[in-house]
């Protein structure tokens, strides 16, 4: 599986003076079937983040390697919106990704939506789903190029707490099956306990501040003992950071 | 500090803007130039000197006030006849569905027609004179008027209205503080639309039964194939229509429309 | 009495208001030059079977217009989509050219009609060219408006998943434009048809707008009127047959009932003064 190295990465936008650093010189590495979760408040550069190991945006300075046995990763992304293109049919916004994978592959690409159960749906338009169904595509469209590193900025955070909550186990489900390596954004600390075998803890300004393993048994109930008091370890520990800067 | 910055980056930006506008124009006016020169004859392309020295003496000899005093006469007349006529087809529409039925196909008809119907139209009925420049403008700028006032109306929140009933205010009131309101943008709307259909179809009658007006200038230009009297009336035309439009019009609108305005700045 | 007061009845009370006004109103009128309703019909019938004292049929005089509009639109949209693309995705060219567009839009077609006929005289020229310059406003910024709205989002999605070039002016960047496309044709057509009639009135010797022309040299208020309402007919038809079918199948991805206009920023529409 593939690996990702950062190694003092920065990210400046231009325009305010001094310019707004965004990132603030990180280096981490990921390994192979490795679930990383990226915390931290709103603002403190995780989209950026993952924005530049895309390749959406360019870092200011710092390396970015992500390969997979010598040759380039291929990459799945999942967003904060599904981002689907609304005026082709559901099956059809897989194809578009497609030739990131090799030759177009139909049947690959349902296997994916049945796995997300959304087989029925292949034939309708984004419009015509729920936004939870539309996040299941965005995650089958991810899934289905076979990515080695799968990112994903916040991608519950716009659904209900039900809907999300029952995406998570499904995700959780999937990764346990395929052991992708995922790279997950979000600011939502519970929910980065109960998914991530680590957890990157970044503080505003682009600041990475911890770097903490989970080592809790799967699958984690979010209300069972360990995973409550994992969570509250977290929060106590960003509680302290605004302790600092203030 | 930082907003120092901004300001001075800003007036930088304007600058650069301002300078391809200024292109733009400088480009267009020397292509002009350049295709009256070289190109083609001088009476197909005038060159610009030549339409701006046929405007300013067509403004000195006092021409363009009877002129334009002629056409705006017949706007004046048949725009504020069209407007309390519109105004109140569109209130009726839009408050109630059997006026809205009765109305609409005729609305939707005239606004459809080419002006030039109308024109003819209101040419054979009245023959050579102001009445039939004036006829037109009215049942043209109409329905312009009413399909602006039913957006209003229908735009009218209710909650707003019953809250004003559950408080016991009475109709005046909730006319006045309510319904105007939130109808102005759309009266205003509804003037600069009308009122820039007016011109257009004024003139075009002008050019058909006119004996004064801009549109008779126009149609005695072509066929004197003066290019150079016909393009100096159309810009006159042109300046004149977008002057009342965007000074007077939109200056009136920002003036009813202060809360509105501060609401969207804010 | 209840009937009196549904919608399909002022509907009704509506058309034979009209039509009795009409009846009534023509004798009264200072002058003897206005069709009843009835003699309107007669010739509209006659037309139709190809009865008439015009040199030309209703069919051969729509036929020839509907040429010329199309090529003029053909013409204006060869022209108006890559000076609006520029517009939309270059800040200079948009500081460039904004103000002519804005200005063509509220150019009173009738200039447009009249300084063609000087300078193409009588003949296919005047009329297509007028179509052109009467269209093209509307096509350049509403083109521009479209380039400005192609969504982001979407285009960092592809990127991310390196979609090529090609897969993505088609299947992202096209459909995204398509409601700003259809507002150029909807609302450049709606323009170039008045000028096209009047271009065919002072610059051409056939065409749908120069027999009306005919009609009124020939003191036959009949026809004006006549063709007042095939010109209605068409109109309707376009709108309502045409570009509806059209809409629906380009637009079958929206869900129901949002089928008219783009969502967000608007396409521009009457040529008032282009943007407040």
């Amino acid at each position: 599986m593939a690996g990702v190295r950062v190694r003092e990465l920065r990210k400046e936008f231009p325009g305010g003076d001094p310019p707004v650093v965004a990132i603030e010189d990180i280096s981490f590495t990921v390994d192979g079937q490795e679930f990383v979760s990226v915390v931290g408040p709103s603002g403190c550069g995780k989209s950026t983040l993952l924005n530049i190991l895309s390749g959406i945006d360019t870092a200011t300075r710092g390396q970015v390697d992500i390969t997979q046995n010598g040759r380039p990763a291929r990459l799945g992304y999942v967003f904060q919106s599904a981002r689907l293109l609304p005026w082709r049919s559901v099956l059809d916004n897989l194809l578009f990704v497609q030739p990131a994978r090799g030759p177009a592959d139909r049947e690959r690409c349902r296997r994916y939506l049945d796995m997300v159960r959304l087989g029925h749906t292949a034939g309708q338009y984004p419009g015509q789903l729920s936004g939870g169904m539309q996040q299941r595509v965005g995650i089958a469209r991810a899934f289905s190029i076979e990515p080695d590193l799968l990112l994903m900025d916040e991608p519950f955070s716009h659904l209900d707490a039900i809907t999300a909550r029952s995406l998570r186990r499904e995700l959780h489900d999937l990764w346990q099956e395929t052991r992708k390596t995922v790279l997950f954004v979000t600011h939502d600390v519970s929910e980065a306990v109960e998914l991530s075998t680590r957890i990157l803890m970044l503080a505003p300004g682009g600041r990475l501040v911890a770097d903490l393993p989970v080592r809790l048994p799967f699958p984690r109930d979010p209300a069972a003992d360990e995973v409550a008091l994992a969570r509250a370890d977290l929060l106590r520990r960003f509680e302290s950071l605004d302790l600092l800067a203030g | 500090m930082s907003r120092a910055r901004t300001l001075v980056r800003d007036t930088g930006e304007r600058w650069r803007r301002w300078a391809w506008r200024l292109a733009g124009y400088a480009v267009f006016l020397g292509a002009w130039q350049g295709v009256s020169t070289f190109l083609v004859e001088g009476f197909v392309v005038p060159p610009p000197r030549a339409i701006l020295t046929e405007m300013g003496g067509i403004v000195a000899s006092g021409q363009v006030w009877i002129h334009f005093g002629a056409t705006l006469r017949t706007i004046a007349i048949g725009f504020a006849v069209a407007y309390a006529l519109g105004a109140a087809a569109g209130m009726l529409m839009g408050r109630s569905r059997w006026w809205e039925a009765f109305l609409s196909d005729w609305v939707l008809a005239t606004l459809t027609t080419p002006g030039l119907i109308f024109a003819l139209v209101a040419a054979m009925i009245f023959g050579l004179g102001p009445a039939g420049p004036v006829a037109a403008v009215i049942v043209t700028s109409f329905s312009y008027v009413a399909v602006n006032v039913v957006e209003g109306v229908k735009a009218v929140p209710h909650e707003l209205v019953d809250m004003a009933r559950a408080f016991g205010r009475g109709p005046a009131p909730v006319v006045r503080h309510i319904y105007l309101p939130f109808l102005a943008p759309y009266l205003f709307t509804a003037v600069r639309y009308g009122f820039s259909i007016a011109w257009k179809i004024a003139t075009l009658s002008e050019v058909i039964v006119g004996t004064a007006g801009i549109g008779f200038m126009m149609r005695q230009k072509f066929q004197e194939f003066s290019m150079t009297g016909f393009l100096a009336w159309v810009l006159l035309f042109f300046a004149f229509a977008l002057f009342l439009e965007r000074v007077v019009v939109q200056r009136g609108m920002r003036r009813v429309l202060r809360w509105r305005v501060t609401a969207a700045v804010r | 009495m209840a009937w009196v007061r549904s919608p399909r009845a002022a509907r009704l009370l509506s058309w034979g208001c009209f039509l009795a006004a009409w009846q009534v109103a023509v004798p009264l009128l200072p002058t003897d030059l206005l069709p009843t309703p009835s003699a309107v019909a007669a010739f509209m019938v006659a037309e139709l079977r190809r009865d008439t004292l015009a040199p030309h049929t209703v069919y051969a005089s729509f036929g020839l217009s509907f040429q010329r509009l199309g090529v003029g639109l053909f013409l204006a949209f060869a022209a108006g989509v890559p000076l609006g693309l520029l517009m939309g995705l270059r800040r200079w060219a948009e500081d460039f050219l904004h103000d002519f567009a804005v200005a063509g839009l509220a150019m009173p077609s009738l200039a447009w009609a009249l300084v063609a006929g000087m300078w193409f005289g009588f003949g296919d020229l005047a009329p297509v060219v007028t179509v052109t310059l009467a269209a093209v406003p509307f096509v350049v910024i509403n083109v521009a408006e479209g380039a400005r709205n192609v969504p982001a989002d979407l285009l960092q999605m592809s990127t991310a998943y390196r979609v090529g070039r090609t897969a993505v002016i088609r299947h992202v960047i096209l459909p995204a434009l398509m409601p700003f496309f259809f507002a150029a044709l909807r609302y450049g057509l709606a323009n170039a048809w008045k000028g096209l009639v009047l271009a065919e009135v002072w610059a051409s010797t056939e065409g749908a707008g120069w027999v009306i022309k005919f009609w009124y040299d020939a003191h036959r208020s009949q026809g004006i009127v006549g063709y007042a309402l095939f010109f209605v007919l068409v109109a309707l038809l376009i709108e309502r047959v045409v570009f509806g079918r059209l809409s629906r199948w380009v637009f079958r991805w929206r869900p129901a009932r949002q089928h008219d206009s783009p969502d967000g920023a608007g396409p521009v529409t009457a040529g008032a003064s282009g943007r407040a």
